[in-house]
């Protein structure tokens, strides 16, 4: 064949013609489809070796025991630990994400740390007499608490603060009737594990005015005008007429008296929204103390720690003695208002906060210092309410704080001159040493008396995410308890409403403190499941009055303040409520009367 | 999967754990609850009645996994969309999508999301993503394909032990294993002996919309004849203005 | 200046009015291109649509105007196969719009998909069983038809007929005309149909759900049918502003009059079989799918005028109006009939777009309404300002309108002899 341009131009033809019938151009089409599935800029998930390690959430009391799927030593995703014996492997919602925390947009990455120091030592040395150092813990129960206590024993003049701790705990699976006066007992109260193991044991009777979460669960919802709790108390005791309660409370005869037969079944429990307060009283005359509620146990403490500050409530403490406040903000738990604070800070007192968040008392604080948070955080959780045993759990770190922390504890200890010691070491030594109680260890799948383990295991263990829990002593009687004041006659929500301030203040989330993983979107914003915490819901009748729509930009004012927030419209407030997410600033503006009314911006 | 609605509490873990699965992007400020995805939502429904005889419930609802007559299957231009055999998962493969978002406009039950984005997360927070399921870009379609990696893993578990069938307790979608209620169960419906079959089984159990012929493999079930009322289409009389 | 480009014998305005006219029409198109530029390269977050409305005012217009760019095929069906000859005066015209109906239709759709360059994914891994498929592979189809046809019309251009291959390559074209009009309206026999077929097999939204024959669903002929009715009805009303924008006279009195005999014929058609079909739905159809059909109008603000409306007030009058010898002589007449007619069609295509999509499925659902962002609006502001400037183009250089230059002189004719007799 000789090469002509035809005879090139017929080899080629023919050659590309035979190709087609070939896999190779069909191949070659579709994977060109490649390049367009997936563009720079989308992120890849990184690989590495997948392990599973063992923890304990530090976002609430509950302090659920956590299994982290780990890539590499990075937790990607959390469970719970399903055979563990209170928390029964649930996770609430913010425990399912927490460990995108550390990497929070919102959060504090610095601190004045040096000038903190300065600054604190100088008021110390400076202070007038009768001028107070004090320790604000917002969870107390924990190792890290004892330090400031043993701090503030050492210091001349110093004090222990915490919002309320109730001296009991709650042993919800001896219960067979639960009256409970607003605590959200399906949706954030204790440890959803433990609550939703008992459930079938016990028959729940909610009085609210709205119908939340938990009052959509349980057996029978008393929808109550707000403020009439006592009515309902005494009802159900026998104390007043049924029918004199349901015109009381607006609710039915045929409810109330369905209520009152529930209560025959057994032992009965009262609960109260506010976990500080509890309708002590009430619970006492059902006959509740011994069986349901009980005293509250704590994991043995080294001898030495003995010498403690006892804890002092806020509104005991002598109006503006303090002249340095250390607050301890770095688990989420309680928030006392500002405005009850500031009356017992001295003229010039500085405030150092420990907290990995700007939206609680960063706002009034002079000195913002970072803390470690979950999964980055090494300390214990403290008990819950319904944790009966004594428990001790160390929440494990996962990670190393990724941006430089202080560690509260230290500080503290320094300023007061305490030696720098390893404390959780010290306590796991001191349980170990009084010999009670089990080990359950999660990694190796199985528990084990203290005594059987030495104290170097059982450190190792507790570091692993294991747990020790001593359900040995019989239950007491919280004879010596405080029960609070609060009688059941105290209002939980406000009978009282002014022309100015028309409605009811009712919280329809559980209040968490601190930061909320980004992903909360999902509920909050993409599916208006929850309300997040610049949102209010009014009910058709208050927005339509006021000129609100749907989605209009509004301001929320209490007799304490104002807050700008967002308004939506649910059907499901009854008129005359507003309900509000919980969070640090709307928490501010609550009074002794939850008032409130919102205006249209 | 079975569904007791009588257990749900609204709590949203499903949710969450469901996004932490699938990597799946908080939205940007601007986004609503029309532009987020959510391969599970739960949603509040009512009796329709006012206050104080008002009562709700939630109902999660995510994708209802249709038989082979799924909607979704058919209206695919580009065979994006099938259901497997084997399992009868209605998967959904992003590679392959489009973005006509005729699926999205098929689908009864709106579980079906747009990447209306791209995936954003905060600097840093990427490094928590699922090394099992790759992201997403924008401009695709993506819904509930039941953890189909965590099928995989199983699948993969089970061949390196030497065995044809998959251990039931290894394959578990993230929102059965997150629900701390145990109102989601999850398992095989062919299978008469497990509790999903059994819970299909029951009088108070229904599906969504069943007269439209879609064969959902979700069975939900109440005690409460209002909430079994769902199942059916929507009644202009109840008009209610839901939240957002 | 560029009057060696003007077909003989024709006269156009001066190059000055002429690009005064196309000036805000680019710039509308500059910005709507824009509009387009940001949805491609921000995403569709730049829309209003979202996960209830995954169609919007995109989807809604492009089968509204590939509706109305049905007169193309049916002109051509009419004049090439059913030897109807009077309709050689508007073909050409007919065809320009279905080209840029249909051109500026894909162009839409292309920045209405989220992954515009996996658009050969549809080509390549079809879905038999998918009426889009359907639509896809007709309607590209019919798109090179349509500039195959539209060639000619560019090549008869007195400039490029000076060039000899293209003087026998368009020759050679017109030889095809036959052919192409044949595979013309079959094509568009099915991708008319696909378009309503699109909604009629939802069956996961009862409201757009239709029984049918074998596969295809009832919408797939009502779509069919009711493009077919609007298409000369367009093409007349087109035609009209053009001759009032030119304020040149086109085409015969009696071309207007046999379009709107034909639209409203098909139209009377139509309006019966939807009649019917509506009857099915209310009755079988869509309680056997659990939904009540009376449940669809309680939605405010679709009540029941809006069925009313499409099948009475905007189908049965106007095609009542052009089938009535005495009104179709009147313009007015004619034109407003035709108008209504667009606007029927319109709606349906909006009652099947939108409404399918703004009505709850699930109980507890809400009716969800939607209006579109700026960036949409302007997108299809350009499809519509390519249309204008494309027909613009063809008009001044090309001859669409061959009565055009007879009725010019006999016009002329006619003031001689008036001026002639007004002398004497």
């Amino acid at each position: 064949m000789t090469t002509t341009r035809r005879n090139l131009l017929k080899f080629v033809g023919g050659g590309a013609a035979g190709a087609l019938l070939t896999p190779a151009p069909w191949r070659l089409i579709t994977d060109t489809a490649l390049w367009s599935e997936n563009w720079p800029g989308i992120p890849r998930p990184a690989r590495g070796e997948i392990r599973a390690r063992f923890t304990h959430c530090t976002l609430c009391p509950a302090g659920c025991a956590v299994r982290a799927r780990c890539v590499g030593g990075q937790p990607v995703s959390l469970t719970g630990v399903k055979p563990h014996p209170i928390g029964h492997g649930a996770l609430c919602p913010w425990g399912l994400v927490g460990h995108q925390l550390p990497y929070h947009p919102a959060r504090i990455r610095q601190g004045p740390v040096k000038e903190a120091i300065v600054a604190v030592a100088r008021a110390i040395a400076q202070r007038g007499a009768g001028e107070r150092v004090a320790v604000l813990d917002l969870r107390p129960g924990r190792t890290v608490s004892w330090t400031y206590r043993r701090a503030m024993a050492v210091m001349a003049g110093g004090l222990y603060l915490t919002p309320f701790q109730p001296a009991y705990a709650i042993d919800l699976a001896a219960a067979r009737t639960v009256v409970s006066f607003g605590a959200p007992l399906f949706d954030g109260w204790g440890t959803p594990g433990n609550v939703f193991a008992a459930r079938a044991n016990f028959r729940l009777i909610q009085v609210e005015p709205v119908e939340s979460r938990t009052a959509a669960l349980a057996d029978i919802w008393l929808p109550i005008r707000p403020g009439t709790e006592s009515a309902i108390a005494s009802a159900l005791t026998g104390e007043i007429a049924i029918a004199e309660a349901a015109r009381a409370t607006g609710v039915d005869e045929k409810t109330l008296g369905a209520a009152k037969e529930a209560m025959a079944a057994g032992p009965v429990l009262a609960l109260a929204a506010d976990p500080g307060v509890t309708p002590g009283n009430w619970n006492a005359e059902l006959g509740a103390l011994g069986r349901t509620v009980v005293a509250r146990r704590e994991a043995p403490v080294p001898e030495a720690w003995k010498k403690a500050a006892p804890s002092t409530a806020v509104s005991a403490a002598p109006d503006r003695s303090i002249r340095v406040l250390l607050i301890d903000e770095s688990l989420p738990g309680g928030y006392v208002p500002w405005q009850d604070i500031e009356p017992k800070l001295a003229p010039n007192a500085a405030v150092v906060v420990f907290s990995s968040t700007s939206e609680g008392y960063a706002r009034h604080a002079q000195y913002v210092l970072p803390t470690a948070v979950y999964p980055e955080t090494a300390e214990d959780i403290g008990p819950a309410i319904d944790t009966v045993a004594a428990v001790f759990r160390i929440a494990a770190p996962l990670i190393a704080p990724v941006v430089p922390v202080v560690n509260s504890g230290e500080f503290v200890a320094r300023i007061a001159g305490l030696p720098q010691t390893d404390a959780l070491r010290e306590r796991a030594d001191a349980i170990h040493k009084a010999g009670r109680g089990t080990l359950i260890d999660y990694v190796a799948a199985k528990s084990k008396p203290v005594k059987e383990a030495t104290a170097d295991d059982f450190w190792k263990a507790l570091n692993q995410g294991g747990c020790w829990m001593d359900d040995t002593e019989k239950q007491a009687a919280p004879g010596k308890l405080e029960l609070a004041a609060a009688v059941v006659g105290r209002p939980l929500t406000s009978p009282t409403l002014h022309d100015e301030l028309p409605l009811t203040v009712v919280t329809a989330e559980p209040g968490r403190g601190g930061l909320e993983s980004p992903l909360m979107s999902k509920l909050e914003r993409e599916s208006n499941l929850r309300l997040s915490a610049n949102r209010v819901a009014l009910s058709k009748a208050d927005a339509r009055a006021n000129g609100i729509e749907n989605g209009s930009r509004c301001v929320f004012e209490t007799a304490r303040g104002r807050l700008s927030v967002v308004a939506v419209i649910d059907a499901g407030v009854p008129a005359g409520v507003v309900e509000v997410a919980g969070g640090a600033r709307m928490v501010d503006l609550y009074g002794p009367n939850r008032t409130a009314r919102v205006v249209r911006v | 999967m079975s569904i007791d609605i009588d257990k749900c509490n609204g709590c949203g873990a499903c949710m969450m754990a469901c996004a932490v699965e699938n990597n799946i992007p908080p939205m940007p400020e601007s986004a609503n609850d029309r532009k987020g995805i959510t391969w599970i939502r739960v949603y509040k429904v009512d009796n329709h009645r006012a206050y104080p005889e008002r009562r709700t419930a939630f109902v999660p609802v995510l994708c209802q996994q249709c038989g082979h007559d799924a909607p979704c299957v058919h209206v695919c231009p580009q065979q994006a969309v099938d259901v497997d055999p084997e399992t009868g998962i209605v998967g959904q493969m992003p590679e392959r999508c489009l973005g006509c978002r005729y699926c999205m406009v098929a689908c009864p039950y709106h579980a079906r999301y747009f990447n209306w984005w791209d995936p954003a997360w905060p600097a840093g927070m990427e490094k928590t993503l699922n090394p099992d399921v790759s992201p997403r870009m924008r401009g695709v379609v993506e819904k509930c394909n039941f953890c189909h990696g965590r099928w995989h893993a199983a699948q993969q578990k089970a061949a390196a032990a030497g065995q044809r069938e998959i251990d039931a307790a290894d394959y578990v979608p993230a929102c059965v294993e997150a629900c701390p209620t145990g109102a989601l169960r999850f398992g095989d419906l062919n299978d008469s002996s497990t509790e999903v079959a059994q819970d299909a089984a029951r009088p108070e159990s229904f599906r969504l919309l069943e007269k439209i012929g879609t064969e959902p493999k979700i069975h939900y079930r109440s005690q409460r004849d209002w909430v079994r009322e769902i199942a059916n289409a929507p009644h202009p009389d109840g008009k209610d203005e839901h939240r957002g | 200046m560029d009057k060696e480009f003007i077909t003989r014998g024709l006269r156009r305005s001066s190059t000055g009015r002429f690009l005064l006219w196309i000036l805000p029409w680019a710039a509308l198109l500059v910005f709507g291109l824009y509009c387009a530029g940001l949805c491609l390269v921000k995403g569709l977050n730049q829309t209003n649509m979202d996960n209830r409305f995954a169609f919007g005012l995109w989807i809604f217009l492009d089968l509204t105007v590939i509706a109305l760019g049905a007169g193309a095929f049916l002109t051509g069906f009419l004049l090439y196969i059913l030897k109807i000859d009077e309709l050689h005066a508007v073909i050409n015209s007919a065809v320009v719009i279905g080209v840029v109906c249909y051109s500026g239709a894909v162009a839409a759709l292309m920045v209405d998909v989220g992954q515009p360059l996996r658009s050969w994914f549809t080509f390549w891994y079809p879905n038999v069983h998918s009426m889009l498929t359907e639509v896809t592979f007709c309607i590209s189809c019919y798109l090179t038809v349509l500039l195959i046809e539209y060639l000619p019309i560019v090549l008869r251009n007195r400039k490029l007929h000076d060039v000899p291959s293209f003087l026998v390559f368009e020759h050679k074209l017109h030889n095809l005309v036959y052919v192409l009009a044949g595979v013309g309206t079959f094509l568009s026999f099915f991708h008319q149909g696909s378009l309503g077929g699109l909604y009629g097999v939802l069956r996961g939204r009862p409201f757009a759900f239709r029984e049918g024959l074998a596969v295809w669903p009832s919408t797939f002929f009502l779509f069919i049918l009711s493009a077919a009715a609007v298409g000369p009805s367009f093409i007349l009303l087109t035609t009209k502003l053009v001759e009032t924008l030119s304020r040149k006279r086109l085409v015969r009195p009696a071309v207007y009059r046999l379009l709107a005999r034909v639209s409203g014929l098909l139209l009377s058609v139509y309006v019966l079989a939807k009649t019917v079909d509506t009857l099915v739905w209310i009755n079988r159809t869509s309680p056997g799918s659990g939904f009540e059909a009376w449940q669809y109008y309680s939605w405010k603000p679709f009540g029941t005028w809006i069925l009313f409306a499409e099948i009475v007030v905007f189908g049965l009058l106007p095609a009542l109006v052009m089938l009535t010898p005495r009104l179709r002589m009147h313009t007015g007449w004619l034109v407003t009939a035709a108008a209504m007619a667009c606007c029927g069609v319109a709606l349906n295509r909006f009652v099947m777009t939108v409404q399918t999509l703004a009505l709850p499925t699930l109980s507890f659902d809400s009716f969800v309404s939607y209006y579109p962002s700026w960036q949409e609006i302007g997108t299809f502001l350009a499809v519509v300002a390519y249309g204008v400037l494309v027909y613009s183009f063809s008009f001044r250089y090309f001859s669409l309108f061959p009565e055009e230059r007879e009725l010019r002189l006999e016009a002329a004719a006619r003031e001689e002899e008036t001026a002639l007799a007004g002398r004497y």
